[in-house]
Parts: structure tokens; C-alpha cells; sequence
């Protein structure tokens, strides 16, 4: 047992490992001193995720999900709570990360948090009935309850101080989410986020309708942009949990469509980073150079998004050569784009005057929010799950993680140029190491109760997926943390103090994506009501 | 002075200013178009968006009249300013009554009528777009009036028509020269294109000054922006770069229109190339740039 687990041992009623995981089991009022022992360890918050037990020994289970980069392992607190009077001490005061979780806890299961500095409501919406809680296993996922209305509880401004309200509508934040700015002239004094309109409930949805082999269909559609990395991940999950081991073919196939999303996925943020500033021929041109990789993918597996390619035990399609030699092509002709746009914006100094200076995230903030990806790599943190915890082919593959200690907008945008450059070297590595042989293999059954914690470098950070199996052919628990979701709340840092010209700057350089965050539902625009997929329908989009 | 002649190109003032200006604005979308590899719009796009918020239906967001009203006085003022710049021959159609400070008071009347608009709408965006709206001319207008005034200096009199005649017959100075250089420099937020379009920031202030604007007084506000885009050409190529002047009153309109065309396209180009600055920055820039123009007036008045 690692040295940093001494000072738990005390605390701690028992200590199992398991892999790279270590499970520490807690009694609920020792949580805010074991939480407290950690972060001596310089430990990252990764989700706070419960599981109902309510009809088996009457307990809420709660997994508070941690992560220590220089050991490489996660940690996971397990605490079990009275399922009929659920409460138990925030730790948001001690890692403000936590902020969402437990709301998002209170939420869906019902937890109270004492102490909890902002117990308003996250996920759920305002016309949600009091003292119903979806994730519960007692609640029906087709269930509809009344509605109740009532206001949301939003920040009042102060006198003589204006609100700028930014969205739900918004031209340059083309997604449901509230940014309400408070404001003195031109300086940002408070702020306040309504966001998850559109929650879907997609956990509720695989717990209860779906199986294995179905749920990998339903998480790519989690994310209109980086889609692949949530199939990806939890095809990963239930592998570790039932030991598959998915053939080499297949690992090289899915870091190539990760890579590939990657590069799209980066060129879309320059191209509205660009048209935030008013840059229109910039973001232009970058969306003119992100279309051959779309192109490209709707070669392979026949969609420009949403491949559709993995199943639990491998990936559905195969690579022709024909495609790896088109890929090739491609990805030299954007590299040397890349590389142009790259030297354009070196040289803009007008950009670097919108850019340089702001947005600061200190590496302290950063470490106490425990943002991820791009934005913690521009704040100095050197973090990359694919170097930290390698999966797919990365453990093959050589990369570099590039950091900077700016932490300003203009570091992020630099950060994200290296990292396409980067995935390009990682693409062409693997078309010339690509393995022959079957791209999957035939999963039987997958058994019961076993838990297993995947992370996915998406484009955006660490993604990070949870599934615990259940008796029934089906998750028992499958829980979804996208890396907007932690970024998001380094926000009330980086407009403190900023101006309104900044604000939808220093909102995009994030690169909040909000259908990752809220896990989000279908509107059907025409009847204007909300739709959830049926299983046979679901059946439907596996087949296509 | 005939009337004639004061008629005629009175007519062909308002003309170039109030009607061509949708098709400049046509052309300059063109360029963006194709700098950002794009098909872009047809060139009479803009008549086309004109007419076609005419027949839109008028939202009023408050009873106030100065919203109302103030729309269609920024139109007014354009042409009345159209009139004092000369264009077929070197005196402007209005010169017996219009001197260089009657010009700025006209032209500030433009940007005032669009400000009072925003403030008027109570929409908290359009109140931020007027403040800057405000901060950009109160910063930007005084390189114009500095410019006029060193002409004035020079050619020894206030009206247009007399200091384009001195300027014309005797050659650019020094002091004519530094006026002209900030004048061109000024162009851009002059105009209030990209870099200096930050009252309007659609991406900012979901366009700022105009967001309660519909139908009618939404075009009459858009039409008075391209007209006011080719005005402030006008001005540069007419009172400041006044070469080539023929004795033909024909051949002159069209050279100022060729003029208008490549600074337009010049406009254009820093328009596409470049992305939009913050209030502070454009206001450091225009200082800076009014006091190399204060120093055009020492010159001026030392007779270099």
C-alpha cells in the first residue's frame, strides 16, 4: 500500500485495491476529515456520483471519484447513507470543485449536503415537483410527473448595477445555457449560470431501457461534437468491468477516430474563438480546412458525426487501405494548412491584443477547480489521460503534452494549435503501425456488480465514465462526467473583474460544450414536445 | 453661382450618397465573400435587405418619441451632409451657406440621432452599445474637425469649396499632408467597420445600438450606415485627395466614384483581415492619432 494512505487508515473503516483503483470505505461523518487527509496529498477531484440501494439495504451509496496524477491511480470514497433521511456534510468549502456534484447529488437523488454553499437546484427544471428524485430506482424512467411552477431563484443585482443577461438566445452562443452578467459600466462584478435546460436524463434512459451492446448508440449522442469519445469511453468501462479484451485492430481504429475528432473538434473552437473577436475570415478559413476531416470520416464509416462504430468488445467497421492512403493524403494537406494558420496567427498582433492578458486562471484556481484538458495544460497542470491512464492504442503511440503557464486565453488558443499538430504526428503513426486482424470480438455475458472507472482524453479534457454492472443484462449505474462540466466552474473566476467585451470570449475559451455537460435531451422541433428514443427506435439507429 | 448647376449637383450628391450606397455596401460584402472563400451575396443584396424591412412590421418597444423619430433624422442628416461635399466640380452644391462646422454639426447629428435611438429602447445591450457608441465619436470626430480646421488654417477661409480650391491649386503641404495620413487612419472607425464596430458588436452586444430596431426604422438606421460608409469616403477622396479635376462635370463624378470604389475596397480588405477591438484599445488608438493631428494644426498655423 502507497505511503499516502497511512494518515486514512485511521479514518477509514476498510481499504480494498483493485487495479489502478483504490476503494476506501467511509462512515458519513468522517467524510469532511478523510476529504481534508486527501487534498495533503495534492489529489484532483474527479465526480461525486450516487447509487440507489434503496430497495436492497435501504442505502444511498455515495462514490466520491478522486484522482492522484504522480501515482496514477484513482481513489474512490465510498459512503453509505440512510436511503428514507439522506444527509451528509458538504465538502464543497474544502474543493470547490464539488460545487456541481452535489447539486447535481440533491438533485437526482435526493442527498442533502449541510453546508453546501449554493444549494439551488443544477440539473433539474423549475417545474420539477419537490421531493421527486429521477435517479432513484423507485422512479419510473417513463414516468411523468405534475408539473409545479415556480420561479428560479437567480443572484439580484445590487444598485446601481445593471444585469447583462447572455442567452438562453444569444448570437455568439448558439446553445441554451443563462450567463447573467452583473455589471458596473463596462466591468463584470458577479455572475450567474442557469444552464441545463435541456437535460435529458440519458443515465436514467441506459439504467432502465437499454442494454450493453444498445447504450454505446445512446453516448455518442451525448455530444453533437465530440461524440466518439463518449462511446469510446464506456465501451472501455464495461470491458474493464467484464475483463474483454478487445483486439489491437480495434484499439488503432478508435485512437485514429479520437485523433480525428480531436483535430475537428480544435479547429471548430479557433474558428469561433476567431468569430467571437469579429474575425470572420479566420473562422472562415478554419472551417474550410476542418471539412476534409469530416469528409473523411463520412468515407470510412459513412457520417460526417456520430460514427455509430463502437460496440462493447471492439469497433463494427474496418479501415480499407484504400482509406488509410486518403487519410494520408489528407492529413498532410492540413498539416501544412495548419501550420500556415498557425504562423497567421503568431503573427496577428491584433489578436493577441483581444487574447493576451485574459481570461487569467492561476495554477492554485486551476488545481482548486480541477479543470482538465486544454484549459488546466494552459494553466501550467500537466494532465493528459492519454499519457496519465493510456487506453486504446495510446500505450503504443508516443506523444507529447504540451503546457503553458500563461494560463490567459492566448495560451489556450496556443495550446489547442499544438495539440492538432500533435494528433496529426499521432495519426501518422498509426496508419504506418496499424495491425492486421478482426476488429471485435463476440462478448457473452457480461457478470454482475462489477465496477470500473474509464477516462477518455476528449478534446475538451478528461472525460470520465463510471458503470457499475447490474444483474439484468444492463448498467446498474452508469454515470457520465464531460470535461465542460468541471471547467465550467472556474467561470465565476475568470469574469470576476472582466469586461463585457470579454465575456463571450472568455466563455468560448473554455470551449464549453453543452450538450456533454447537460446530457441532453431531443426536441422535437415540430411538435414542440420532448422525446425520448424507444427501444425499438434505438434498435433502428444501430441498424443504420 | 447658377441654380442649375446647384440643382444638378445637389442631385447627383444625394444620388451617389443615398442610392448607390446599398450597392457599395453590395460590393464590400462581395470582397468579404471572396476573401473568406465564400459564394457571398448577389451585389444588390442590400437593396434587396432595404426593401425588404421596409415592409417588415414595426415593433415598438417603448413609447418614447425621440425612438421613433430619431431613425429617420440620421437619414435626413446624411443627405443634408451629402450636400456640402463637392463632387463635380470643386464647390460643393450648398458652398453659400455651408462652412466646415455646419458639415461636423450635421455629421455628429447622424451618430447623436443613432445613440439617442439606443438610449431611448431601454434594452440594457443598446445602452452599452450608445456608451460606446458615444465614447467612439467623441474620440474619433475631433481627428475629422482638427483635419477641416488645418485646411481652414491654410486655405484662410471656413467653407468647403474654398479650402478644396486652395488645396487643389496650390499643392499638399506638410501640415496637409499629416491631416490627410490621420484622416485615412481614422477612416476605419469613422466608418464603424471592423475594427471599430464595437457599438454594434453583434457577437459582444448582439448588435448593440440596433437591437430593438425593427421593419422601417431598422432599414432607415442600416441605410444611413452605408450611406454614412460612402460619405466619409466622399469626404476623404473629395476634400482631402482632390486630384484629378477635369473642367467636365461628367468625367469628375465618375473619377470620385473609381476614388470611392478602392478605398471602399481597401476598407474592406482591413475589414476582413482584422478582428474587433476593445473599447479602451480603439480609444487609445484614436487619441493617439488626434494628437498627431492637433500637431497639423501648429503646422498648419506656422504656415508649413
Amino acid at each position: 500500500m502507497q505511503n499516502f494512505l497511512y494518515p486514512i487508515t485511521e479514518v477509514a473503516e476498510k481499504i480494498e485495491k483493485f487495479r489502478e483503483n483504490i476503494i476506501v470505505y467511509v462512515e458519513p461523518h468522517q467524510i469532511k476529515e478523510t476529504v481534508k487527509l486527501l487534498i495533503l496529498q495534492n489529489i484532483r477531484f474527479v465526480h461525486l456520483t450516487a447509487i440507489d440501494f434503496s430497495d436492497k439495504k435501504n442505502k444511498i451509496e455515495l462514490n466520491y471519484f478522486f484522482l492522484l496524477l504522480k501515482d496514477k491511480v484513482n481513489i474512490v470514497l465510498k459512503v453509505y447513507v440512510d436511503s428514507l433521511n439522506p444527509t451528509i456534510s458538504s465538502i464543497s468549502d474544502i474543493i470547490p470543485a464539488a460545487i456541481w456534484a452535489e447539486r447535481e447529488c440533491n438533485d437526482l437523488f435526493g442527498v442533502k449536503f449541510e453546508g453546501h454553499p449554493d444549494p439551488r437546484r443544477l440539473v433539474l427544471s423549475d417545474d420539477w415537483p419537490e421531493g421527486m428524485y429521477p435517479l432513484r430506482k423507485d422512479f419510473k424512467y417513463n414516468q411523468k410527473p405534475p408539473q409545479e411552477k415556480k420561479p428560479f431563484l437567480l443572484k439580484k443585482p445590487k444598485e446601481g448595477t445593471t444585469v447583462i443577461p447572455i442567452g438562453p438566445f444569444y448570437p455568439s452562443l448558439e446553445e441554451p445555457a443563462y450567463f447573467r452578467l452583473i455589471v458596473e459600466g463596462e466591468k463584470i462584478i458577479d455572475f450567474d449560470y442557469r444552464g441545463f435546460y435541456v437535460h435529458r436524463g440519458i443515465e436514467k434512459l441506459a439504467e432502465s431501457a437499454l442494454n450493453y451492446q444498445q447504450i454505446p448508440f445512446l453516448a455518442e449522442r451525448i455530444c453533437g461534437i465530440c461524440g466518439f469519445v463518449h462511446s469510446t469511453c464506456y465501451c472501455q468501462a464495461v470491458e474493464k468491468a467484464a475483463d474483454i479484451d478487445i483486439p489491437q485492430r480495434a484499439k488503432f481504429i478508435r485512437s485514429m477516430f479520437l485523433e480525428l475528432e480531436r483535430i475537428h473538434s480544435h479547429l471548430l473552437w479557433i474558428g469561433l474563438a476567431a468569430h467571437i473577436i469579429g474575425f470572420d475570415t479566420l473562422f472562415m478559413q478554419t472551417w474550410r480546412i476542418r471539412e476534409p476531416v469530416m469528409y473523411m470520416c463520412e468515407i470510412i464509416t459513412g457520417n460526417r458525426k456520430t460514427y455509430g462504430i463502437n460496440i462493447v468488445g471492439g469497433v463494427i467497421i474496418d479501415v480499407l487501405p484504400q482509406h488509410l492512403r486518403d487519410l494520408e493524403n489528407i492529413i498532410s494537406d492540413i498539416e501544412k494548412e495548419i501550420k500556415e494558420l498557425r504562423e497567421i496567427i503568431l503573427e496577428d498582433d491584433t489578436i493577441q491584443l483581444r487574447f493576451k492578458n485574459v481570461g487569467i486562471l492561476e495554477y492554485k484556481e486551476a488545481e482548486k477547480y480541477s479543470v482538465c484538458g486544454p484549459v488546466a495544460r494552459a494553466s501550467g497542470i500537466k494532465t493528459d489521460m492519454r499519457v496519465d491512464f493510456p487506453y486504446a492504442a495510446y500505450p503504443t503511440l508516443s506523444l507529447r503534452v504540451p503546457t503553458k503557464k500563461e494560463g490567459d486565453i492566448w495560451a489556450r488558443t496556443l495550446i489547442r494549435l499544438d495539440e492538432i499538430l500533435i494528433s496529426i504526428g499521432i495519426l501518422k503513426e498509426i496508419l504506418t503501425n496499424i495491425p492486421e486482424g478482426s476488429t471485435s470480438v463476440k462478448v457473452s455475458k457480461i457478470p454482475s456488480w462489477k465496477e470500473a472507472i474509464s477516462y477518455v482524453e476528449a478534446p475538451r479534457g478528461q472525460l470520465f465514465h463510471y458503470i457499475l454492472t447490474g444483474p439484468d443484462g444492463k448498467p446498474y449505474r452508469w454515470a457520465v462526467r464531460a470535461p465542460s462540466y468541471q471547467n465550467y466552474q472556474c467561470l465565476s473566476i475568470l469574469l470576476q473583474g472582466a469586461t463585457i467585451a470579454d465575456a463571450p470570449l472568455i466563455i468560448g475559451s473554455i470551449d464549453p460544450c453543452f450538450s456533454c455537460t447537460e446530457r441532453y435531451e431531443i426536441l422535437d422541433i415540430k411538435n414542440k414536445t420532448f422525446r425520448i428514443y424507444s427501444l425499438q427506435e434505438l434498435e433502428c439507429l444501430k441498424a443504420r | 453661382m447658377k441654380l442649375e448647376f446647384t440643382v444638378a449637383s445637389a442631385f447627383v450628391n444625394l444620388f451617389i450618397v443615398l442610392i448607390l450606397s446599398p450597392l457599395f455596401d453590395g460590393l464590400t460584402r462581395k470582397v468579404r465573400a471572396l476573401i473568406q472563400s465564400r459564394v457571398g451575396p448577389p451585389p444588390l443584396q442590400s437593396y434587396y435587405d432595404i426593401l425588404k424591412l421596409m415592409g417588415k412590421e414595426d415593433l415598438k418597444s417603448t413609447i418614447n418619441p425621440l425612438f421613433r423619430l430619431s431613425p429617420y433624422m440620421s437619414v435626413v442628416s446624411i443627405a443634408m451632409a451629402s450636400l456640402l461635399i463637392p463632387i463635380g466640380s470643386l464647390t460643393p452644391p450648398l458652398n453659400f451657406w455651408g462652412d466646415i462646422f455646419l458639415f461636423i454639426y450635421v455629421i455628429t447629428v447622424v451618430g447623436i440621432a443613432i445613440i439617442i435611438t439606443a438610449s431611448a429602447s431601454e434594452n440594457p445591450f443598446a445602452y452599452i452599445g450608445a456608451s460606446r457608441k458615444m465614447m467612439l465619436h467623441l474620440s474619433v470626430e475631433p481627428i475629422l474637425a482638427i483635419a477641416l480646421i488645418t485646411g481652414a488654417i491654410n486655405a484662410g477661409s471656413f467653407k468647403i469649396g474654398d479650402i478644396v480650391k486652395w488645396y487643389y491649386t496650390n499643392g499638399p503641404n506638410v501640415s496637409m499632408v499629416l491631416a490627410t495620413v490621420c484622416v485615412f487612419f481614422s477612416l476605419q472607425a469613422l466608418i464603424g467597420k471592423i475594427p471599430f464596430d464595437i457599438s454594434e458588436a453583434e457577437q459582444e452586444l448582439a448588435e448593440g445600438v440596433l437591437i430593438e430596431l425593427s421593419g422601417p426604422k431598422y432599414a432607415c438606421v442600416k441605410w444611413t450606415n452605408m450611406s454614412r460608409q460612402v460619405l466619409f469616403c466622399l469626404v476623404f477622396t473629395q476634400i482631402f485627395i482632390p486630384w484629378p479635376f477635369t473642367d467636365y462635370f461628367l468625367i469628375n463624378v465618375i473619377i470620385s466614384l473609381l476614388k470611392i470604389t478602392v478605398l471602399l475596397f481597401i476598407s474592406s480588405l482591413i475589414e476582413a483581415l482584422n478582428p474587433r477591438l476593445r473599447i479602451d484599445q480603439a480609444l487609445k488608438y484614436n487619441l493617439t492619432l488626434a494628437l498627431f493631428s492637433l500637431t497639423s494644426v501648429f503646422l498648419a498655423l506656422l504656415r508649413l
